[in-house]
């Protein structure tokens, strides 16, 4: 063989290897010249971020970008951590009208047992409508009763609903009794009210002692085992402070109830909601509880609460320290999810910290800030690339990455759209 | 001989005659009050007064000294009190008692079927008259008030029927009936489950249906006089009911809420020439000028609980609490100031003492008290159409006098004696101030009554807001109000109105109570009954709703 | 010019300053003002004398003692005019019968409606209030002006076009309610169709009645037998609607019903004036817009119901490129406060222009309503209905500082902060002497 022979054979398989192993699983890919907002840390002017393996391998300024690496540019534009929504029905609801098409909510008042993932479609098309709008993960919801059931949190991609979810379980949501607002004969509700708190310590009591039982049962083979009820054994996670719980509750009377019920009970807990949490600030900090407000579009019930009560909320709240995030309480506009952070800012709230309520803080909230919510090394690779500032209403989504993957974005809106262009 | 025949004919005749003219009206005797601050309304006070009561009339009234007791007179000594004209209420639902509809037939019938075509010629014709029921009760409480006269007039449906104005001498309907009917009432509310079911659609149908009677006695007119030729109009009940006040122009009352409903009421007035009357209204100082324009008799309630529609109500609650004690109380002084004529009526209060309580308020916040007297006598009287036999103290009008412990509306006045049509009424001492007390009925009770006819079982169902007790019972014989029910302290005391067939007979309980049980006698005209009841425990509600 | 025309142009001045007596003088200063049909002035006032805009431009003079609002790093706005509407009325549909023409919303305003000062909260000057989409034929609905305090007649919009409401699709045949017993007919959009045809078909029957009618009274021998006729207020309003004194505002979703009213519309002979919330208008605007028939819809809410489950965000924008004149509306008394943030939307989603994405909140409404003469920009000689912001109206960040209406302030938030601050104070100190009693 003559020595060009030998050298272009060489040429030739180091190619087709090199090309087999671009065929092969991800390998890197650099987002390059973006202006990026980790959330957490300094914002950097003009960046780099590698993803290898579905994680973000290095980011910062002066990245040294591998060979080998799918490079994209991302002059001009704003790299941001995938938004996370705290509390929606993404593949639980399609047309609101149609109960056929609703499974966020079970009968009955006691449902620990039912898990909101177990009943996701993962073809909803809310999905890659919300995904488009920088929506990367979200934890979905179960309504309705006392104790509703297990709320998860799932990646807005996935062909079934196993590829989807992250966490089957991160709460339990629970309805708190709330004190009717009937104007005469005061007396009669509060109790009511405090009877149905009754009822629900005892039950988590119960729980404690069912709990007991069997591990009793379980170290002495004597002993009978207790039979077994489904409503105590999907508490026992929730007594022992491992699940924490989701209260929704609104009014100042209840949600010092609920801090106080919190204590007592020694949970864990999350609160939902919490529109009057501004009337009662510094027992909610005192409490350490974090809060996940809903959907900031509701209107106050008290006139003297002044217009812009829910605006106002999150400002005051994060002004006493309190710990929060934000939710868009919807399916089909689960995509509005910044424009609630941007709403809060505008009445007072810092901008920035409006930003982290929607990255890093839920992300901290259900305990899964060691791999979501920020542009950190280490970090799961949930990359937004915008044209602008993520909350503003005019900025447009250019890419989507989640575990590393570039996104489609297209979506029922412009499947709609493009279709129709073609009759005009 | 002859001439004692003729004497004893002709006194036979005189007395067969006396006999006539005095059991021509049901009058009772003679009176003469006596030395008694006289205010007639339509003079000037006299001191030391005299006031003549003949065959139902004031026959002569003034001072002490011009004024001579006739020998078959019954002197009534009225020493430091005032004697007022009867005060007159010009709207009021007291005494009418509407047809109790089975609760499940309203919703069954728009259930089941499609609604069948509502029969709004019996809403229309439905004379208040036939609806009476007074009680002893309602008319000792109205007397307790200083009120001798009442139209009276259904409360509910968009045509409340045709209303009755009554002197309130008794209990006997058709002894009461000063005029009847008076007018037709009109309230701005809804059918359910039927047109019109909305306010937008109640509107729009009084005006097709104003639109209606006048088309068709118009074609009535026409066939009337010339009928050869043309086609016969179709008899319409509903219409023959309207034509009345559309066409002939008779009174109509329209309820006004709010403000709006006085310019709903004044624009059908207006479009439809209507003879219209505006009552309700305890808003209408806000819309004086509205009033004013339109001219039309106005009569206002003394319920001061400001309309849902109100811009005071929905503006918190400081705002809601200032509208109740301080601002509704104060339209018909509003009203005076613009100069507004007015009447002032019970219309929407349960109680007469509500009414004067509320009169009072009304007073405190700038009623001058003269234009407050006037208000329920000499203006009603005259928006009425009786002005010539009512409204004030004058010779040949109609004895209703309240004689009064001390000026009309006073804090302390009490009302001593009341002459209705001549008849007189003691009136009895309000009831005693209740104790507070620790206890609270509120709930459900298991109750037996025992008597002379037996064992009865029942359930009382009590609620109770301070000292006020309310409820009902129900038994085997169907279900009975609770009223005026008050707790002193441990003594118990209320009023069932029972129902058999038909007939209502009141049934007075007194006795005492503890925390979870009751009992007492009940009396009733004939006899009395035992009456013990013990509460109800609250079932546990389960504890896992599986 | 002779004494007729004197008389006449004297006349008609009297008229414009007493449909204005209670227009107000106010001069607004240093502001961006977003014209929205005129462009945009950097450091700009706005002049307005009587109620009335006189004059738009920089460093104006004014005359002395004039209410002066202070603009500088704020943005000014023609006043918000969300088309559609059920606030400040006393109950929204009249669900007794299919057809109800003959109500009317002037007859329930309910002027004291706290939704009013929501709705100035959010910058809109005037809505189009009517009735609900229960029935295919609904009632007359009226245009108000947002003045929170005054009468309900003051509120009323003279100028505005009457219209009618009607409605297709699933609410008026119910679909989506729960019903106890007998269904009322239509229960299908074939049914619905037919029962507008009847009522149009007895429309034109009874016109014709009433023609030969007068006619016949009018004749030199009129004959003996003639009974007068019956005034009907349902026929008259449908006749007005075919005589062309009434326009029809249509709710629609599904663009083949739409079709089918166009239809119906020239059948009868009557003018669409807009379709409402129109979910699937970008499917038909060739047809849209060669009707020169304008929509009126939600930007972005959409798949509540079956109807509304082709709703796309790109609705507004794409129908505006096409030549359709699109206004956004919130049919809520909630979402009225944010109507500048679903007008923004239309930039992202369709890549509107600022000012066309403020003009879906502006001068559209206002055409749709005919009132353009009077509203929907700052232009001189038109209202002095302003709306004014701290950031631009279309920032996910700005905030409605004030909300003018004829030149006197309706909403002033900083006067709001000052009330909410007192309230706050007076709390906190009877909270103290209640503790110190204790």
């Amino acid at each position: 063989m003559t020595r060009k022979t030998c050298a272009s054979l060489i040429v030739v398989v180091f190619c087709f290897s090199f090309g087999l192993s671009l065929d092969k699983s991800p390998g890197v890919i650099a987002i390059k010249g973006a202006k990026i907002i980790p959330v957490v840390g300094e914002d950097i002017e003009r960046g780099t971020i590698l993803i290898k393996d579905g994680r973000i391998e290095d980011i910062g300024q002066n990245v040294s970008i591998p060979q080998d690496a799918e490079v994209y540019d991302a002059q001009g534009l704003v790299a941001y951590p995938g938004m996370i929504d705290s509390y929606c029905y993404l593949g639980l609801q399609e047309i609101g009208a149609v109960r056929a098409t609703v499974d966020s909510r079970e009968t009955g008042q006691f449902n620990p047992q039912v898990k909101a993932v177990e009943a996701l479609w993962p073809d909803s098309m809310h999905v890659p409508i919300a995904r488009s709008n920088g929506i990367t993960t979200a934890v979905v919801v179960c309504t309705g009763g006392l104790v509703s059931g297990q709320v998860g949190m799932i990646r807005l991609t996935g062909w079934t609903p196993e590829e989807m979810v992250i966490k089957s379980s991160v709460a339990m949501h629970i309805q708190f009794p709330s004190v009717p607002r009937i104007r005469r004969r005061e007396a009669q509700p509060q109790e009511q009210t405090s009877k149905k708190i009754e009822e629900l310590k005892e039950l988590l009591n119960e729980v404690r002692y069912y709990q007991k039982r069997k591990e009793a049962a379980q170290n002495n083979p004597r002993l009978p085992l207790p039979e077994f009820d489904e409503k105590l054994e999907f508490l026992i996670p929730v007594v022992n402070s491992e699940l924490p719980v989701l209260i929704s509750v609104y009014a100042d009377k209840d949600i010092k109830a609920a801090i106080q019920f919190v204590k007592d009970e020694k949970l864990k807990a999350i609160f939902f909601g919490v529109t009057d949490g501004w009337k009662v600030a510094e027992e909610i900090k005192k409490s350490g509880i974090p809060v996940v407000y809903g959907s900031l579009y509701a209107m106050p019930s008290e006139w003297d609460d002044g217009y812009d009560a829910f605006y106002r909320n999150p400002a005051v709240l994060a002004k006493a320290g309190v710990v929060f995030s934000f939710s868009s309480q919807s399916a089909s506009l689960a995509k509005d999810l910044p424009y609630h952070a941007a709403k809060a800012a505008a009445f007072g709230l810092d901008k920035r910290e409006a930003l982290k309520g929607v990255t890093i803080y839920p992300a901290q909230i259900f305990g899964v800030d060691d791999s979501l919510g920020s542009l950190e090394k280490g970090k799961v690779a949930n990359i937004v690339l915008a044209d602008g500032d993520i909350l503003e209403l005019s900025t447009n989504i250019k890419r989507v990455f989640i575990d590393g993957k570039e996104m489609d974005l297209s979506n029922r809106y412009t499947q709609l759209l493009e279709r129709y262009k073609k009759r005009h | 001989m002859r001439t004692q025949k003729i004497s004893f004919i002709v006194s036979a005749l005189a007395a067969i005659f006396l006999l006539v003219l005095v059991s021509s009206a049901r009058v009772g005797p003679t009176y003469a009050i006596v030395n008694c601050k006289i205010v007639p309304v339509s003079g000037s006070p006299v001191e030391n007064g005299v006031i003549i009561i003949r065959d139902g009339l004031i026959e002569s009234l003034g001072a002490q000294d011009k004024v001579a007791i006739p020998m078959d007179a019954e002197v009534i000594p009225a020493d430091g009190l005032y004697a007022y004209p009867g005060l007159i209420d010009a709207h009021t639902n007291f005494f009418v008692e509407p047809p109790k509809e089975e609760p499940g037939q309203r919703t069954a019938a728009a259930m089941a079927a499609q609604p069948e075509e509502k029969n709004w010629a019996q809403d229309v014709n439905q004379m208040a008259f036939d609806l009476l029921k007074p009680k002893k009760t309602s008319v000792d409480s109205l007397h307790m008030a200083g009120v001798t006269t009442v139209l009276v007039a259904a409360e509910k449906g968009i045509y409340a029927g045709q209303g009755a104005l009554l002197n309130v001498n008794g209990e006997k309907a058709e002894a009461m009936v000063l005029k009847n009917p008076v007018a037709l009432h009109i309230n701005f509310t809804t059918e359910r489950g039927r047109y019109p079911s909305s306010l937008m659609g109640t509107v729009a149908f009084l005006r097709q249906s104003f639109l209606d009677a006048s088309h068709y006695s118009t074609h009535k007119s026409l066939f009337a006089s010339s009928s050869r030729g043309l086609k016969r109009p179709e008899y319409d009940p509903y219409l023959e009911a309207l034509c009345p006040f559309a066409v002939e122009k008779k009174p109509v009352f329209f309820n006004c809420a709010n403000l709006e409903d006085i310019k709903r009421a004044s624009r059908l007035i207006r479009e439809y020439k209507l003879k219209g009357f505006i009552t309700g209204a305890n808003e209408a100082w806000r819309v004086a000028d509205v009033v004013k324009e339109l001219g039309v008799p106005l009569l206002v309630s003394l319920d001061f609980k400001p309309p849902f529609t109100s811009i005071y109500v929905n503006q918190g609650e400081e705002m809601k609490k200032k509208a109740e004690e301080e601002i509704y109380p104060a339209n018909a002084a509003n009203l005076h100031k613009q100069g507004v004529r007015f009447a002032l009526t019970s219309l929407g209060l349960k109680r007469s003492s509500d009414m004067v309580k509320n009169m009072q308020k009304a007073i405190k916040a700038g009623l001058p008290r003269e234009e407050a007297l006037k208000a329920m006598t000499i203006v009603p009287a005259q928006l009425l159409g009786v002005a010539d036999i009512l409204g004030s103290l004058e010779p040949g009008k109609i004895a209703n006098i309240i004689l009064t412990s001390g000026e009309i509306f006073g804090e302390k006045t009490k009302v001593e004696r009341v002459f209705v049509d001549g008849i007189s009424f003691k009136v009895k001492p309000p009831p005693k101030k209740a104790q507070p007390t620790t206890l609270n009925l509120t709930g459900k009770w298991k109750a037996t009554i025992s008597g002379p006819m037996g064992e009865m079982e029942g359930t009382l169902d009590i609620q109770q807001e301070a000292n006020a007790i309310s409820g009902t019972i129900s038994s085997d014989m169907g279900q009975w109000d609770i009223t005026d029910g008050v707790i002193s302290g441990k003594e118990l005391s209320f009023t069932i109105s029972a129902t058999i067939m038909d007939e209502t007979i009141e049934l007075v309980f007194s006795g005492t109570a503890e925390q979870d049980s009751l009992e007492g006698t009940i009396s009733f005209e004939g006899g009395s009954a035992e009456l013990k009841a013990t509460r109800i425990p609250e079932r546990s509600s389960q504890r896992r709703g599986l | 010019m002779n004494r007729k025309t004197i008389i006449f142009i004297i006349c008609l001045s009297l008229a414009v300053f007493s449909s204005l007596s209670s227009g107000q003088d106010l001069l607004i200063n240093n502001g961006t003002v977003l014209t929205v049909t005129k462009g945009t002035i950097l450091n700009g006032d706005v002049l307005i004398l009587n109620g009335i805009i006189k004059k738009i431009g920089k460093d104006l003079k004014a005359p002395e003692g004039i209410k002066i609002v202070d603009a500088t790093g704020k943005y000014v706005m023609p006043g918000i005019i969300d088309s559609h509407t059920h606030i400040a009325l006393t109950g929204t549909n009249e669900t007794g019968n299919a057809i109800t023409p003959e109500v009317n919303m002037r007859d329930v305003l309910h002027a004291e409606s706290t939704s009013i000062y929501t709705a100035l909260s959010g910058g809109v000057t005037m809505v189009h209030t009517m009735h609900g989409s229960a029935n295919p034929i609904g009632g007359e609905n009226i245009v108000l002006k947002m003045k929170w305090g005054k009468t309900s007649e003051e509120m009323i919009v003279p100028e505005a076009y009457r219209t009618l409401k009607f409605a297709l699709g699933e609410n008026p045949k119910r679909a989506n309610s729960f019903i106890i017993g007998t269904p009322r007919y239509p229960q299908s959009r074939m049914g619905v169709n037919a029962i507008i045809r009847r009522e149009f078909l007895k429309a034109k029957n009874y016109m014709e009645q009433w023609d030969r009618y007068l006619k016949a009274k009018k004749s030199k021998k009129p004959a003996k037998n003639i009974i007068p006729l019956r005034k009907d207020l349902q026929m008259e309003q449908l006749a007005d609607m075919m005589r062309g004194k009434m326009v029809a505002r249509v709710h629609s979703y599904r663009a083949d019903e739409t079709l089918e009213f166009i239809n119906l519309s020239k059948e009868f002979g009557f003018k669409i004036a807009c379709f409402e919330h129109i979910s699937e208008a970008f499917k038909i605007t060739k047809e849209l817009a060669k009707e020169g028939i304008g929509i009126s819809i939600f930007l972005d809410s959409w798949a509540y119901k079956v109807e509304a489950s082709e709703g796309i965000a790109y609705n507004a924008a794409y129908c505006t490129k096409k030549g359709i004149l699109v206004s956004i509306n919130s049919d809520s008394g909630e979402r009225i406060r944010r109507l500048f943030n679903d007008a923004a939307k239309s930039m992202k989603y369709g890549d509107l222009s600022a000012d066309e994405a403020l003009k879906l909140i502006t001068i559209n409404p206002a055409i749709q309503l005919g009132v353009e003469k009077i509203a929907g920009s700052l232009e001189v000689g038109k209202h002095g209905d302003v709306a004014i912001f701290n950031e631009h109206p279309l920032s996910a960040y700005t905030v409605c500082q004030m909300t003018i209406i004829e030149g006197e302030i309706y909403f002033d938030r900083a006067q709001y902060l000052r009330e909410r601050e007192e309230m706050e104070k007076n709390k906190k100190e009877e909270e103290k002497k209640k503790g110190g009693k204790k």
